[in-house]
């Protein structure tokens, strides 16, 4: 189950229920029950139903309307320099963050092995 | 829209699916970042036909979502991204009662949504729901937890084996990932 439907099928899964929302909504829509289930049943289909590998089903269900929501995300062409600087900035702080904790992570794991 | 787009009632020529390779990879190189991001991708794509009924499988449950660390930060609706909460080592949790699980160390989509509701990324209790209802066998009594490490040789050698060897040790018969 995901939303990035070119990053999924380039990777090749057997089977991928795609849902056309925002990154971060792979099992429907936000306080929306009867999004949340439609969405579980129809990958609990796509996974008992599917003839062969890279078998993609699209949700039939819509984020919204209006589907300026799709210009946005990590769009370079919709930023200005100063947000460019400020994401680049912001980017290599969490880099440095994820770093520090991957090797807090790994490390004492390998030495306990 | 031009005025055949309208007389045929086409869609806004942006209304596809986001190019997220296309957009991530322009971004960071006018960022100013070197060698793009190489995504995995394969030509051989495996598929296991289920060798038995759905009703009858036990399902087990693999997210990207990390439980909440009470001293790592914001995590909450809205946060923004939050590498502190990243994890780089498999876990478990049960699934007898619903954990609390984030996505603030994920590039989920930032301005359209607010990750306030754990079940449109986690969806536990749906699955429980069909579980009970006899669409599936069973949920295997440990979900879990991959890692969304940069590294692919970590991901293939030593997280993916390890969901592996743990959902064959809860007798699972199916997967679902959820990613995000």
């Amino acid at each position: 189950m995901g939303c990035a439907k070119d990053i999924v099928e380039q990777v090749g899964v057997p089977r991928f229920l795609f849902s056309d929302f925002p990154l971060g909504n792979p099992a429907g829509k936000p306080n929306d029950t009867n999004s949340q289930a439609f969405t579980m049943k129809l990958a609990l289909r796509v996974l008992e139903t599917a003839v062969g590998p890279r078998t993609t089903v699209q949700s039939p269900l819509r984020w919204s309307d209006d589907a300026a929501w799709k210009l946005d995300f990590s769009n370079i062409e919709q930023l200005s320099e100063e947000e460019i600087a400020r994401r680049k900035a912001e980017f290599d702080r969490n880099k440095q963050i994820a770093k520090d904790r991957r090797e807090q992570d790994i490390k004492p794991a390998a030495a306990a092995e | 829209m031009s005025n055949a787009d309208k007389e045929f009632g086409f869609a806004e020529p942006f209304d596809l699916p986001i190019p997220y390779l296309h957009r991530i990879r322009t971004f960071y190189k006018t960022l100013g970042y070197g060698k793009p991001y190489r995504w995995a991708q394969y030509s051989d794509v495996p598929f296991t036909a289920l060798s038995k009924p759905l009703a009858e499988s036990r399902v087990a449950l693999v997210t990207t979502a990390a439980p909440y660390q009470p001293d790592k930060g914001e995590q909450g609706p809205g946060a923004p991204y939050n590498s502190a909460a990243k994890f780089y080592t498999v876990y478990s949790g049960s699934t007898e009662s619903e954990p609390d699980l984030r996505v603030s160390h994920i590039g989920i989509d930032r301005k359209h949504t607010t990750a306030e509701d754990m079940r449109s990324w986690f969806p536990l209790k749906q699955l429980k729901r069909f579980a009970s209802e006899g669409m599936i066998g069973s949920i295997t009594d440990r979900f879990y937890g991959a890692p969304t490490n940069r590294s692919q040789k970590r991901t293939l050698g030593v997280d993916c084996p390890e969901i592996y060897e743990r959902i064959r040790e809860d007798g699972g018969d199916v997967a679902v990932i959820v990613a995000n």
